[in-house]
């Protein structure tokens, strides 16, 4: 069997999975999104622009989630980073796993029980009565831009913890050793070494995080009190309460398109940042 | 035999079925402790039924799958179903009628019995994903014990394609405890309180038609309505009142135990269940009217096992069974023969059974309200306002 | 540092803590401690539709998530070897599996897979024998996991090709010059490397699979998933029952990993 034969082989299974689960669902959606929606809602076969011409009416929602997706990758990346650098560089090599599927364990429980759990605590009998109790009163959280970060954050942390923390892993300890062995300041070694190499691990971590949040729904529903409007919460909306398919799917395919110019100019910027692309483990 | 004083308690039977389902006490001993063995043998001679059908006098195959709404049956009425039929019933939950039209409308559901509520038969109609039903297979259903109100959603052309389940009011659950001692009675008077007094503190519907519906009754006007001036006025009072909101959500029980909501839009099945809880949350109807709803049992088109689904409506239809699963979630049921066997109590209640005066101003929601495509476009800025 | 490592912990784990306190509610209500019992756990264990959900959750996730690691790894290496459109092509399907939102992908695989059912299911009766009952092409279970295996297997590829690429190609090299078969320096270099990004990938897929509702909304047919099944009910009212089986599953998946850690431990030693 020929090298060629074998690669052949071996992408097969991914690439009809690709074709029958992807670019046939794709097509759908795309030829969806010119046509019509039926009196009864759902779709009828049409070619009309006229539902990209609506696109303004969604403006807020676009517009909500182009300061959430990035605010919120930034609050992940400030909490996460930390923890991975502490997991990658201080812990001892025994405790490592066991510390680092514990970030992973909360997620087996359904985001949904875990985000009641948050309803609770920022509700007027968890946290703000807490404050109370030490005299800071009359403090609101829940249904608030905030409750809504904290919910992103709380969602999304291990996916930013994770790909840092591969990077930090693999990163030579000795350098770290050198630097320090040459009089350089814990702080200089950091911003000198540390940060620059591991750069590429941000990169995923924050790509993954932020292509995630461009479609989140469920957090601000639950946290936000259904009051701040995502194009995720938008596209559950048409399609699951409006039922106009042919509107979601040019929301959705106008999402799409969004993500793919704001990601190629992301991955530009890391370029200019010094790493190369292959490190960038989601090209 | 629900009433027989001598029959296993809920607790008892609960424990009694974990254990046969850990396989530590056979079927037969489940069947005999439970009394489920005598009540499928004495059901199946006194209720008809049970009795073999011509229609279904076979087998009707091992399963049949049910989508519903949560916490709307009694399971022990399923273990009953398939001691006495051998299907197995599998259940699918849903949120919203919209999410189950939605997907029947896309196809591959693999339902054989659903549970629509009363705006929504039409479209299916229209739509043709809802089968006319033959009654020669459903001998429980007996049209003549129905208040017509209830029934007559069912019934599309002349032609029957649902049978009633149960049915409710939306209202609004204020918590008196923080109204000092004034009397709401109006839709009014909860859209005025929730952008006043209590600022910060109000809960409307993540729902289009109960919530723009209920603003329409503001100024009066149909909680149906789709005429563009109408829509327009309920547009301005909702997004003067949206930032007065404690949240859009139609999941509103948490936030009204812990104090954190005053107020909220509200069904008649949560303003129950608030009201036992915490004596201090009242359920009130809005004088001006609002919204009134049946839901009803019916087979989709195409349906994998109909058979088996004519056999669970029948089944559910049966008045013994029908009031333990109304004694299970607390709804009323348009059925007279069931409500001949529910206690006193509960056909006095004012939350199920609210005043004649205050129902006859409630209107049915209607398919055109729903499918409107304005009030969805109205909803959409509502929300991202 | 070490604080802050614990605070974060904390961060994690309170809202663990609180479902798993309210799963002792005696109350009816999943926000309203009303006294402690256990009761719900027994409804939980005794109710046949949250137990069914619970397996099908569970199978789902742990096929889709093995065929995904499967396949995924499959494809990560077989693309170390590609240069050209091809690998073009590709990069840029794994790019855009990973970015559409659950919802589009859900909704648009449950059309597309009902329009090639419905030209199929004709055909199928067609061809086959007569007397024997045609098997029906329908959305469930099968259907389900093919949704989630394309999602995590784009997964799977990206961190285990963020590993090979990683790898030290001299290694495999030198595999090679001593004459060692492709299969064989896959079996005893390349894998043994990337068995880490496997197993994480595998986890990371099962994790996803297993918490996923908006996918599996829409594809799984009449088929009820746990996260499905939450869904729903929130509407009428989350009962402690949830937060029992949250807890449960969040017990079992703790004590399974601390044997884990033990069993490796116990290894390492006798190799020592």
């Amino acid at each position: 069997m020929t090298q060629r034969t074998r690669n052949w082989l071996l992408l097969a299974p991914a690439g009809t999975w690709f074709l029958v689960m992807l670019i046939v669902p794709l097509t759908v959606v795309l030829i969806y999104s010119f046509g019509e929606r039926a009196t009864a809602g759902g779709y009828s076969p049409a070619f009309t622009f006229e539902q990209y011409a609506n696109l303004p009416a969604r403006w807020a929602a676009f517009k909500n989630t182009m300061v959430l997706a990035p605010v919120g990758t930034l609050a992940a990346l400030l909490i996460a980073y930390p923890v991975a650098y502490f997991l990658a560089v201080r812990v001892s090599p025994k405790w490592k796993t066991i510390l680092l599927v514990l970030v992973i364990v909360p997620f087996w429980t359904s985001i949904l029980i875990r985000s009641y759990a948050w309803i609770f605590l920022l509700g007027g009998r968890g946290i703000p009565a807490l404050l109370e109790w030490i005299g800071i009163e009359g403090v609101r959280l829940i249904n608030t831009p905030f409750s809504v970060l904290i919910g992103i954050i709380y969602g999304y942390l291990p996916l930013m913890v994770f790909p840092i923390y591969v990077n930090l892993e693999r990163l030579d300890k000795r350098l770290l050793e050198a630097s320090s062995d040459l009089g350089a300041k814990p702080w200089r070694t950091f911003i000198q070494i540390t940060l620059p190499m591991s750069i590429p691990g941000i990169a995923t971590g924050c790509m993954l995080v932020f292509i995630l949040l461009m479609g989140e729904f469920l957090i601000p529903a639950l946290l936000g009190g259904g009051k701040v409007f995502f194009v995720g919460n938008a596209l559950v909306d048409l399609f699951l309460q409006s039922r106009n398919w042919p509107y979601g799917s040019a929301v959705a395919v106008t999402l799409v398109v969004v993500m793919l110019i704001t990601v190629t100019i992301y991955m530009r910027l890391i370029k200019r940042l010094g790493a190369h692309r292959e490190d960038v483990s989601l090209m | 035999m629900t009433n027989n004083n001598d029959y296993i308690s809920k607790k008892k039977f609960m424990e009694e079925l974990y254990r046969y389902k850990r396989g530590s006490v056979t079927r037969r001993h489940f069947l005999n402790v439970t009394g489920l063995g005598m009540a499928t043998a004495v059901m199946g001679a006194a209720v008809p039924g049970l009795r073999p059908q011509p229609a279904f006098a076979g087998d009707i195959g091992d399963r049949v799958v049910l989508a519903t709404w949560p916490n709307y049956h009694d399971p022990a009425n399923f273990e009953a179903f398939t001691a006495a039929t051998g299907a197995h019933v599998q259940v699918n939950v849903f949120g919203s009628n919209e999410e189950m039209l939605a997907k029947l409308q896309a196809g591959g559901s693999g339902w054989d019995v659903f549970v629509p509520t009363n705006y929504t038969i039409t479209t299916y109609v229209g739509e043709d994903l809802i089968e006319p039903l033959d009654t020669a297979m459903l001998p429980n259903y007996d049209a003549a014990s129905y208040n017509p109100r209830f029934a007559e959603a069912g019934s599309v052309d002349g032609k029957l394609y649902a049978v009633p389940k149960d049915w409710g009011t939306t209202g609004y659950v204020v918590n008196t405890a923080h109204t000092g001692g004034r009397k709401l009675t109006s839709w009014k008077d909860f859209w005025d309180i929730a952008r006043n007094e209590f600022s910060g503190r109000g809960m409307v519907h993540d729902y289009q038609l109960t919530t723009i519906g209920n603003a329409l009754k503001y100024f009066g006007y149909s909680f149906n309505s789709i005429d563009e001036k109408e829509l327009a006025d309920a547009e301005k009072l909702l997004l003067d009142v949206k930032p007065h909101l404690f949240a859009i959500s139609s999941d509103y029980q948490p936030a009204l135990r812990n104090g954190d909501a005053w107020m909220s839009m509200a069904w008649t099945g949560d303003g129950k269940q608030l009201n036992s809880d915490m004596p201090e949350m009242e359920y009130i109807l809005g004088v001006e009217g609002g919204e009134i709803w049946s839901d009803y049992y019916a087979i989709p088109k195409g349906a994998p096992h109909r058979d088996a689904a004519y056999a669970l409506i029948n089944f559910l239809l049966d008045p013994e069974v029908n009031s333990r699963e109304v004694l299970a979630h607390g709804y009323p049921t348009a059925d007279a023969r069931t409500n001949a066997l529910l206690p006193e109590s509960l056909l006095n209640d004012p939350i199920l059974y609210p005043a004649e005066d205050l129902l006859s101003a409630l209107e049915f929601g209607a398919a055109a309200t729903l499918t409107d495509p304005n009030r969805a476009e109205l909803m959409a800025r509502f929300k991202s306002a | 540092m070490r604080l802050y490592a614990i605070f974060v912990y904390m961060f994690l784990y309170i809202p663990i803590g609180v479902i798993a306190l309210f799963s002792f509610n005696a109350g009816r209500h999943a926000s309203q401690l009303q006294g402690l019992s256990t009761k719900w756990y027994g409804i939980a264990l005794s109710n046949p539709f949250v137990m069914d959900a619970l397996e099908t959750s569970l199978v789902v996730a742990f096929i889709s998530a093995t065929c995904a690691s499967l396949f995924g790894t499959m494809a990560a290496v077989a693309l170390q070897g590609i240069k050209g459109p091809v690998r073009t092509a590709f990069d840029a399907l794994i790019y855009i599996s990973v970015m559409i939102p659950g919802i589009v992908i859900g909704i648009a695989t449950l059309i597309g897979l009902v329009t090639i059912f419905d030209q199929l299911n004709p055909l199928i009766v067609a061809i086959w024998p007569n007397g024997i009952e045609p098997p029906q092409l329908h959305m469930g279970f099968a259907s389900l996991i093919a949704a989630h295996t394309l999602f995590l297997m784009a997964l799977v590829i990206i961190i285990v090709r963020a590993r090979l690429s990683g790898m030290d190609r001299s290694l495999t090299e030198a595999s090679s010059d001593l004459y060692s078969t492709p299969f064989g320096t896959f079996r005893q270099v390349t894998l043994p490397l990337i068995f880490p990004a496997i197993l994480a990938g595998f986890l990371l897929s099962f994790t996803f699979s297993f918490d996923d509702f908006i996918v599996a909304f829409f594809v799984a047919g009449s088929e009820t998933t746990l996260p499905i099944y939450v869904f729903s009910s929130i509407r009428r009212g989350v009962t402690p029952e949830i937060n029992a089986i949250g807890t449960m599953v969040m017990a079992v998946s703790l004590i399974m990993l601390v044997t884990a850690q033990i069993l490796l431990r116990r290894g390492e030693r006798r190799n020592k």
